[in-house]
């Protein structure tokens, strides 16, 4: 495939592919930050790439935790609590 | 002693005074320092694993290990990073017992559009939604099987790091590897899930 055969493989867009995560997580220099930004206003095919991988991390970091079930908390106190009375103590 | 001269409590504080009084004799105190993180690890360990008995193991696993080396716990680092350290050498000593998920190398290429169609030609009105909105139960199981997919190197920084909430450095201090590293696996793991997400949002 060259470089011509689609959108995605112009090297402005491949560039920016590579480096979304690091804008994301702003670990990139203003400079650079600019040149995404600018990118991403006129390609809307890096725009959806940067949106959704945006969306995909903001998800993770909203996933919900559970509660341990009671069984589960019981068994680990008897453990500990096993450990602790086979310590000597001071 | 002036008594300005004391700090304000930081979480990091409230561990390291409370493992002083474990490490000096009053050892009953480890069940308050387990139950301070009992959760977290369980749900480190669901996430991990995808099962409730490994992530138990996992708990007491750990709890266990952390105890027999609190006396060498060095007050400069943050607990729970080094708790962490601790849970995920027996994440992976566990999972090398198990022959699920075989460890591969995900490739930049293979989260390329791999033909014109798959081009987007405008935002997908999943990208835009408020979180609320998007996140159910149905989604949340999406997210968590396609995390449990992952090669493991990929699902442990992900989890590490989009999941619970630690820095590229502290990741990177954990697991042994460079923080470049870290960013190369965490972009790939989340380009991964990116591709689960769109695939569930387009057959919805
Ligand atoms: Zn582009």
């Amino acid at each position: 495939m060259t470089e011509k055969d689609h959108h995605h493989h112009d090297h402005a867009c491949l560039e920016m592919f590579k480096m979304l995560s690091d804008y994301i997580d702003n670990d990139l220099d203003e400079l650079t930050c600019k040149d995404i930004e600018r990118h991403a206003a006129e390609c809307v095919a890096c725009k959806a790439c940067l949106e959704t991988l945006k969306q995909t991390i903001n998800l993770c970091k909203g996933s919900t935790t559970r509660s341990v079930p009671d069984d589960v908390s019981r068994r680990l106190k008897a453990t500990i609590q096993g450990l602790l009375e086979n310590q000597p103590r001071l | 002693m002036p008594a300005n001269k004391k700090k304000r409590k930081s979480p990091k504080d409230k561990d390291v005074e409370l493992i002083r009084s474990i490490n000096a004799g009053d050892l009953d105190l480890y069940y308050d320092l387990v139950k301070r993180y009992e959760q977290k690890l369980y749900n480190f360990g669901l996430r991990m694993c995808g099962d409730s008995q490994d992530a138990e193991d996992l708990v007491q696993d750990t709890f266990l290990n952390v105890f027999k080396y609190l006396q060498g716990f060095r007050y400069e680092t943050k607990f729970k990073n080094w708790l962490y350290r601790v849970a995920t050498s027996a994440c992976i000593k566990k999972r090398r017992k198990s022959k699920f998920a075989p460890d591969r190398e995900l490739s930049l290429e293979e989260f390329l559009p791999q033909n014109e169609a798959e081009i987007p030609k405008e935002l997908p009105s999943w990208a835009m939604m408020p979180l609320d909105k998007l996140l159910n139960r149905e989604l949340q199981e999406i997210i968590q099987q396609a995390i449990l997919d992952l090669p493991e190197k990929y699902r442990l920084i992900m989890v590490l790091r989009d999941m619970e909430g630690f820095t590229t450095a502290e990741t990177a201090e954990m697991l042994n590897i460079t923080p470049a590293n870290v960013k190369i696996r965490l972009h790939r793991g989340r380009l991964y899930l990116r591709d689960k997400l769109k695939d569930y949002f387009n057959n919805d």
